[in-house]
């Protein structure tokens, strides 16, 4: 009897150790599909900031330059960025089968698509989705193809629409047309979905 | 004479630099017995550090290994780089290239250590028979241009190194 309750109290305390690792696994910062694509990439880069370096990088962004300072305070409050970014030696070497299924991940009841570019001439193709919790914005994936090129940005944490364009230019995110942003935005609030 | 005691002291004080940093030797050390290399040895490496470096970096130190043969993928660097850096370091930047088409092309990690106003970095490049390690302290004007454009940055740094390396 005395075995049993021992056991119990082990399985019960592996649990409990086991919940935060658990809750972290749900919270994919690089889905499996995009590590895939630096196989076949000529050239991957990737760029990982975790809450501690972004909180600490926001106090190198100047006070005195009004844009430095909104994407400072932007930055303090977000727990994580992640880029991937991938250079392809020719055209074809990744399908728009493997973008769409990597799109499709954010097609659930938790995400939004919010901006999606379609250049017929180019060849490329912007999406944008974000993930709402509570109502509340808590993170953004931007997902751009281009022919030779796939760059993968995973933003998480609370931020709105138009803060997006703030952050474009800075920690290897694409710079975005605020325009665009903030058309998209006043549709993600009306709750419209591409 | 008054020269050459500078000098003698100049050399000194890069070299105790050098042997006071525990996590630099760390990753030198790891390289080393992880893939059966020694670092090369380059007289007055530590002298020519101190006055020959870029723009907003100081506190630079540099392990080169020739005739490195071991494999250069980003994830068996990474466990060997990781296995030897304690707490404080953050992994930042990972760039890898392929040498037309063979797995085995060119990879740079990229380590950051922020505390106060200062960035220290620790750039490990590995290629299929050259590895470096260089360890770095930032200025604020040189972080806030690794901020912008982190990507970028890394691969001027991984050309500037091999540049050098032609040279």
């Amino acid at each position: 009897m005395k075995i049993k309750t021992r056991t119990n109290a082990t399985l019960w305390l592996v649990v409990l150790l086991a919940l935060p690792m658990l809750a972290r696994a749900q919270d994919v910062k690089i889905p499996p599909d995009v590590e895939k694509l630096s196989a076949r990439a000529k050239e991957t880069v990737e760029v990982t900031m975790d809450g501690p370096m972004l909180r600490w990088a926001s106090k190198f962004l100047s006070a005195e330059d009004p844009e430095e300072a909104k994407c400072a305070k932007l930055v303090a409050n977000l727990k994580g960025i992640y880029v991937r970014s991938f250079e392809f030696d020719k055209d074809g070497a990744y399908s728009a089968a493997e973008v769409e299924a990597l799109r499709s991940q954010f097609r659930s009841p938790a995400w939004s698509r919010v901006v999606g570019v379609r250049s017929e001439r180019d060849g490329d193709n912007v999406d944008i989705f974000f993930k709402l919790e509570n109502d509340k914005m808590a993170g953004i994936v931007i997902i751009s193809a281009e022919a030779r090129e796939l760059t993968f940005v995973n933003i998480v944490g609370p931020l709105e629409v138009e803060q997006l364009a703030d952050l474009g230019g800075e920690f290897g995110i694409p710079k975005l047309n605020p325009k665009d942003l903030s058309k998209s935005s006043s549709k993600a609030q009306r709750g419209d979905r591409r | 004479m008054k020269t050459l005691r500078v000098f003698l002291l100049l050399f000194c004080a890069t070299t105790l630099a050098f042997a006071g940093d525990n996590e630099f030797r760390g990753v030198v050390h790891a390289i080393e017995g992880h893939y059966g290399v020694r670092h090369m040895h380059i007289p007055l490496l530590g002298f020519a550090l101190f006055f020959v470096r870029p723009e907003g970096v100081s506190g630079l130190k540099l392990a080169v290994f020739e005739d490195f043969h071991g494999p250069t993928a980003p994830e068996d660097v990474s466990r060997v780089v990781e296995s030897s850096l304690g707490a404080g370091w953050y992994p930042f930047i990972r760039v890898h290239s392929k040498n037309d088409g063979n797995d085995d092309g060119e990879t740079t990690l990229i380590y950051a250590n922020p505390s106060g106003g200062k960035l220290r970095m620790m750039i490990v490049n590995v290629e299929p028979s050259e590895a470096t390690v260089v360890e770095l302290k930032l200025s604020e004007h040189a972080i806030k241009q690794w901020l912008k454009e982190p990507g970028e940055k890394a691969e001027d740094q991984s050309a500037h190194r091999r540049h050098h390396a032609d040279d």
